[in-house]
């Protein structure tokens, strides 16, 4: 194929088929006997033929959204309505759904305690880097000198490069001894706030990138305008900048908490992986409640996954519940995108 | 330099003495002097990049906002240092009012566009607020077009509304001084006109600074015009003997249009 | 009219300005400081275990003292394979929603799906591969299991680098190629994507980092297990990578270094991602002098 262009190429001058600009690719019929109406022939069919690959690498992209649904659906849903060949029985959506109690060995299969385990080590997590993230980005945009906002560039581009498992290692070698042991913690200190601060310093790149670039394309117009009438400078970031800026803003955050939702061994080295921790939460009556909640050992849908998906069989009714919480957290996935969709929606608007 | 000698019977309201501007390396404005009366309009003129609507921010200080800027001379408002004299750049900004190139409302309602400036300064009883953003409109001469609807969007405005909409924004503040930064240059002829008629009206209480490189409309809106090349003041003195008897030859090429 | 309050700037404004202006900077030192904490603080754990010996030795299965050869091979192996596979696609994709699709709701439905991929968690493109590569395919955990769905992490990145540096293009350049009597194909590849080389090549470095961090994905495609053989290009063997094994050292806890090797497998990662971090930066100096 290079061959075909090189000859075309070169070709096209010499024969003074191209050669004018307004004749553009394509030949004029004086030419048809020339060898260049060949060649530009054959041009126009490996033009075809690209169009053709670049198609169909975009479609394999679409076939791949629609192949993991797929998928995953087809042994998530296993769960609720076995194939044949599956060993497991048929579970109903509300004891898998609407239940707490998660004891496979028994036959309980209630996932409530990971759903709830994701949304609270999340939810914590963007509450913390939401706003610091959010600042962060406004610091870079509209206040560092020069130096510093090249430092903060790089010190987010670092810390996005980091992997999840060294993350994971630093909380369990470096913070979890540090809370453990202390007034916050009697036990080993995982759980809820060990995970949520490794897991809100892993998405603040995320939130202060989109963020910076949102501040960034406000027009200076507005910054100048609120400055004009005697805003400082903190006022004009509070009250025209950041209301200005917030469906992006908004969007940062969601993508933030997507990626939250979905990180698995960080969290999973540092959570404690205890399925029981709604129960050991009541029973423990020991510390305070909110101490409890921060730093029993818990679990989320992704941690249990990786904890116990290789030791299940495939086709087991437990394999089929791991698959139907890894498909929930892809429509979870779906949902958060189709958000961010809707927010920006909102700002043209 | 060229001070206009006719008798002036209102007092000077900003003076400036051999000011100089640099950006980084790169001197901008230089050696100008000018004196600017209270209640008249200032027309600055010039070819683009003459260093005009630089030397209107220096008054207020805003071009500190995003960037690193040295100015030297003396530039006073009512005799006080602007940037020497202990004044605080917020309380100067209040005083010094500006209205931009392009129409820059908030995106907010047309009502909280207008008490923006006064929620800033702590007023927020609603009944005073109510009679703040009325008597703003009136004077912008906006207010019978959006007293019905002033919980609606401003970025929903046309343009020529916009740009009144901020004057109004401006003035609820209550200036002493308004800068105004080629205000009609993104303007129809029809929303100019207003805009232009609103200037006549506001010079009855105001001091008025307005850059523009519609040599017309100085004619038409100013009392004094000043003359700017590159970076220096080359004439200033009343409008009418600006456009009838310039004593320099560059300020006639100018106006004349044989060059710029 | 009514009469003007008179407006003066209160005390508290003045002071919540130079109030939030230290919350601001301080929120950023933080970061900073995180920052160099984590990297110290894995570093100087890692220093001591790190020698020649660590680095060139087979790794043990019950014993102290083993080494992360094998891994270390993998980790490139299947960096180098994964981006093989994603490169083609990710160019193409990118390729096509910058030049084809035209502005619409094509374009609009692509970047959706591109949006969707990248958004995806890698625990669910890891389900994935089990389910297809890993047992549908037969392959268990192999190398081409771990290959294939790692690609997945790949591709959005690739195609979303490649549009926006396709999008970088100045038009009067693909406009000139065209009235030179150029075809679409021939602007793309002899205009277009030489321009936009650059670009694409830090995004592909970018990506390497990111797939050489993974971990979830290879759990459970390329196995915690690697061969014993060294080095092993087959593609039907289990492929533990760098990150795969720190994970598996620390919580599996049979070996009694673990912690040790563990530390100092995270300082090797860190390593190798602050330089591939520093060659970005260097080659983007490099080429912003040479167009200057």
């Amino acid at each position: 194929m290079p061959d075909v262009l090189e000859t075309s190429l070169t070709a096209v001058p010499a024969n003074g088929v191209g050669g004018s600009l307004a004749d553009g690719p394509s030949a004029p019929p004086a030419a048809a006997e020339s060898p260049a109406f060949r060649h530009s022939r054959l041009r126009r069919l490996t033009d075809r033929w690209a169009h053709l690959a670049f198609l169909t690498c975009s479609l394999l992209v679409v076939g791949l959204i629609g192949g993991i649904l797929f998928f995953l659906a087809s042994r998530g849903l296993a769960a609720f309505w076995p194939a044949a060949g599956n060993t497991g029985r048929a579970l109903s959506l509300s004891e898998v759904f609407l239940s707490a109690d998660w004891s496979p060995s028994s036959d309980r299969f209630g996932i409530l305690p990971f759903i709830a385990g994701s949304l609270g080590v999340t939810g914590l997590a963007l509450l913390i880097a939401a706003p610091t993230g959010t600042l962060t980005a406004v610091f870079i945009a509209k206040m560092a000198p020069p130096w510093m906002r090249n430092l903060m560039r790089q010190v987010m581009d670092l810390l996005v490069g980091i992997p999840s498992v060294v993350y994971g290692i630093f909380g369990l070698t470096v913070v979890l001894p540090l809370v453990s042991h202390t007034w916050l913690a009697d036990a080993p200190a995982s759980g809820f706030a060990v995970s949520a601060v490794i897991l809100a310093v892993m998405i603040v790149p995320t939130i202060v990138s989109l963020s910076t670039d949102a501040f960034e394309s406000l027009p200076s117009s507005l910054d100048e305008g609120a400055q004009a009438l005697g805003s400082s400078r903190w006022q004009a970031i509070w009250h025209v900048l950041i209301p200005a800026a917030r469906p992006r803003l908004l969007t940062a955050a969601v993508l933030g908490l997507g990626r939250a939702i979905g990180e698995a061994m960080a969290v999973q080295m540092v959570i404690g992986n205890n399925p029981q921790w709604i129960a050991l939460m009541r029973e423990s009556t020991d510390r305070a409640p909110f101490l409890r909640a921060l730093f029993t050992p818990a679990a989320t849908l992704t941690t249990e996954l990786v904890q116990e998906l290789p030791n299940t069989a495939a086709g087991s009714t437990w394999n089929n519940v791991l698959f139907a919480m890894g498909l929930l957290l892809y429509l979870l996935t779906m949902v958060l995108i189709l958000a961010t969709r809707r927010l920006g929606r909102g700002k043209e608007a | 330099m060229l001070i206009p000698t006719v008798p002036e019977t209102k007092p000077i309201k900003l003076s400036v003495r051999n000011m100089a501007f640099s950006y980084g390396q790169k001197k901008v404005l230089d050696g100008l002097s000018m004196d600017i009366h209270a209640e008249r309009v200032t027309a600055i003129i010039g070819p683009s990049g003459c260093g005009k609507s630089t030397f209107l921010k220096c008054f207020n200080r805003i071009h500190e906002v995003s960037s690193a800027v040295n100015v030297s001379g003396d530039m006073k408002i009512d005799g006080v240092d602007i940037y020497r004299g202990g004044i605080d750049e917020v309380d100067l900004r209040r005083r010094v009012g500006m209205v931009f190139q392009k129409p820059n409302p908030f995106p907010k309602s047309i009502y909280e566009n207008v008490a923006f400036g006064p929620r800033l300064f702590g007023v927020s009883d609603r009944t005073t607020l109510d009679g703040l953003v009325e008597d703003a409109l009136r004077k912008a001469a906006l207010w019978d077009e959006v007293k019905d609807r002033l919980k609606e969007s401003a970025t929903g405005m046309s343009g020529g509304q916009q740009q009144r909409l901020c004057i109004a924004r401006a003035l609820a503040v209550n200036p002493e001084v308004l800068l105004m930064d080629e205000p009609c240059s993104a303007l129809d002829p029809i929303a100019t006109a207003k805009i232009e008629d609103l200037i006549t009206e506001l010079k009855e209480s105001l001091t008025i600074v307005i850059v523009t490189h519609n040599m017309q409309q100085a004619a038409r809106v100013s009392d004094y015009t000043a003359f700017f090349w590159l970076g220096k003041l080359v004439e200033m003195d009343l409008t009418e003997r600006i456009f009838t008897t310039p004593r320099v030859q560059m300020t006639e090429d100018y106006i004349t249009g044989r060059f710029g | 009219m009514r009469a003007m309050p008179v407006f003066r700037r209160s005390r508290s404004s003045k002071l919540v300005d130079r109030l939030m202006r230290g919350v601001l900077w301080s929120i950023a030192i933080l970061f900073v400081v995180v920052l160099i904490l984590f990297v110290g603080a894995i570093l100087k754990q890692g220093w001591p275990v790190l020698n020649l010996s660590f680095l060139t030795k087979m790794p043990e299965t019950l014993d102290a003292g083993g080494g992360i050869k094998p891994q270390i091979f993998n980790s490139i192996y299947l960096v180098v394979l994964s981006l093989g596979l994603s490169l083609p696609v990710g160019l193409g994709a990118g390729v096509y929603m910058a030049e084809y699709a035209g502005k619409g709701r094509t374009l609009n439905f692509l970047r959706l799906c591109i949006e969707t991929l990248a958004a995806t968690p890698s625990i669910v493109l890891a389900l994935f591969g089990m389910i297809v590569f890993v047992q549908a395919m037969g392959w268990s955990f192999s190398i081409r299991s771990g290959a294939l769905t790692l690609a997945l992490l790949n591709i959005p990145v690739i195609t979303r680098v490649t549009e926006v540096s396709l999008l970088g293009v100045p038009r009067e350049l693909k406009e000139a190629s065209y009235g030179l009597g150029a075809t679409k194909l021939q602007t793309i590849l002899k205009v277009a994507l030489p321009y936009a080389a650059t670009g694409i090549l830090t995004g592909l470095v970018l990506t390497a980092g990111r797939a050489f961090g993974e971990s979830a994905i290879l759990v459970f495609t390329a196995g915690t297990n690697a061969s014993a053989h060294f080095p092993d290009f087959r593609l039907t063997v289990p492929g533990e990578t760098l990150s795969v094994h720190l994970w598996y050292v620390t919580s599996d806890g049979t070996l009694p270094d673990a912690r040790e090797i563990a530390a100092g497998t995270a300082a090797v990662m860190i390593i190798v991602l602050l330089s591939l971090n520093l060659l970005v930066r260097l080659v983007d100096r490099i080429i912003r002098r040479r167009t200057r």
